[in-house]
């Protein structure tokens, strides 16, 4: 078991990091707010395929990273992704049963959940963004999750 | 096929509500420090030095291309460039001519109304960082930061005019708020009449807005609005915008002005972090004394260190 958790360290960490500089990648201003939360797909997929390895604790970490990246308020990004996060790994045996569409509704759902953490703290701390293009992500982001679970599936039955 | 590989279904992740649970907590406690108190604001600039790795990886390619764009300029072009950029300096230099001479009347009138808002001491040229931050937000990192002596509140211009002021500072790194972000507002001054009023951030980077001028207030479109100096944020006098559009509805006690930024504030890769001159009473001098302020003409212009 522990063997187990330990091979499964290194591509966490490195899609993990890969998915954060993804996450400042400068687009064109139009495509900006479509960019899809992807350090959030990729921490929720390390929650349901193995949550022994990284778990909340790599949750709370890469959203304290969002954070500092994005330049917002300490723990904003860090709050939504362990609340969801901790909601993923719950679900996780279910949603590995799942169709590809209940996978994507089901992901939807915790995006939306997480981009309204992010709304909320954003109002509670007093600079509220109170655009329509900020729903856009999860829309996104949950049709970019099959992709991501073909990836990372095939990534790790070749190594 | 959409599959996980992982299927042991059997491990159970203990205490998965604790840990949430402290985790949140945890983070609640981040957001209501970092917002209450200012207690983070040493961690939060040793922890942006973490992030300046990922920040430098992203933004290398394209400051590779940028390189590799100049590098492979043809002869033609650079001739063409130095003759455009000659011609230019010449202008510069014949309006500069008189500069000196209307700053000493400057200084002095301001000294007779005992009104000495934000002079400029010296100023230091950083590099817009080829990384997005937060998309709903009108905001730029710069590869200058506290090492440099960057502070927040800092005014930052650019070639055209006031492009925005430093809203944090990492050690490295600093983060510029845009004249055009909603949360951002500057005192400005109508150049024409003297009128005093704010600029307010639309969101939008082509537009600032008015939005406390009374329906009857002198104001055209083509006025040219510059930095008033109150408040102490900004030096004063240099260009803001100039008005677009100028609606009075009768009905209203406001008008609606728009304002196009004077700033390049899409494409401005070059950015100025101005110092102000400490407001002290030296500052007021005698008509005999020329400014005792001696460093002025020999300020520290530091040319653009690309590290």
């Amino acid at each position: 078991m522990m063997h187990d958790n330990r091979i499964r360290r290194f591509p966490m960490l490195l899609s993990t990091l890969v998915a954060l500089a993804l996450a400042v990648l400068p687009l064109p201003a139009v495509l900006e707010p479509l960019r899809p939360d992807f350090l959030v797909l990729v921490v929720f997929y390390w929650c349901i395929e193995s949550p022994r390895a990284g778990g909340l604790g790599l949750a709370f970490v890469s959203g304290l990273a969002l954070d500092l990246v994005h330049g917002v308020v300490l723990g904003q990004h860090a709050l939504a992704l362990t609340l969801m996060g901790a909601w993923a790994t719950h679900l996780r045996l279910r949603i590995r049963v799942y169709s590809v569409l209940s996978q994507c509704l089901t992901i939807f759902l915790l995006l939306t959940g997480y981009q309204f953490v992010l709304f909320w703290v954003d109002g509670a701390t007093g600079n509220p963004v109170t655009t329509f293009s900020r729903w856009l992500a999860p829309f996104i982001g949950a049709l970019l999750w099959p992709a991501l679970v073909n990836a990372f599936g095939n990534l790790r039955g070749r190594s | 096929m959409v599959a996980f590989r992982n299927t042991d279904t059997s491990q159970r992740t203990t205490g998965l509500l604790l840990r949430c649970v402290l985790y949140s907590l945890l983070a609640l406690g981040l957001i209501i420090v970092d917002k209450r108190y200012d207690h983070l604001g040493r961690i939060r600039r040793v922890l942006s030095v973490v992030a300046y790795p990922v920040q430098v990886a992203v933004a290398s390619p394209f400051d590779g291309w940028n390189w590799f764009k100049d590098s492979v300029t043809t002869r033609d072009a650079l001739r063409a460039d130095k003759a455009k950029l000659e011609a230019e300096l010449r202008i510069a230099q014949f309006r500069l001519q008189r500069y000196e001479a209307l700053e000493a009347e400057t200084q002095r009138l301001r000294a007779l109304r005992e009104s000495t808002v934000g002079v400029t001491d010296r100023f230091v040229i950083g590099d817009v960082m080829d990384v997005d931050l937060d998309a709903f937000r009108e905001r730029v990192l710069v590869d200058k930061g506290a090492g440099d002596g960057v502070y927040v509140g800092q005014a930052v211009l650019d070639s055209g005019g006031v492009f925005g002021q430093v809203a944090r500072v990492g050690q490295l790194t600093s983060e510029v708020i845009l004249v055009s972000d909603p949360a951002h507002a500057i005192p400005v001054q109508i150049n024409r009449t003297g009128l005093r009023t704010i600029a307010v951030g639309t969101g939008d980077m082509n537009r600032l807005k008015l939005p406390y001028l009374p329906t009857s207030a002198d104001v055209i479109a083509g006025d040219l609005l510059v930095t008033s100096g109150l408040g102490g944020g900004f030096p004063a006098g240099y260009p803001v915008g100039t008005v677009a559009e100028v609606k009075r509805d009768p009905a209203q006690s406001l008008a609606d002005v728009d304002v196009k930024p004077a700033a390049a504030l899409e494409r401005s890769r070059e950015l100025m972090f101005v110092w102000l001159k400490p407001q002290t009473a030296e500052v007021l001098p005698t008509p005999a004394a020329p400014k005792p302020a001696a460093p002025k003409p020999a300020a520290p212009k530091q040319a653009a260190a690309k590290p």
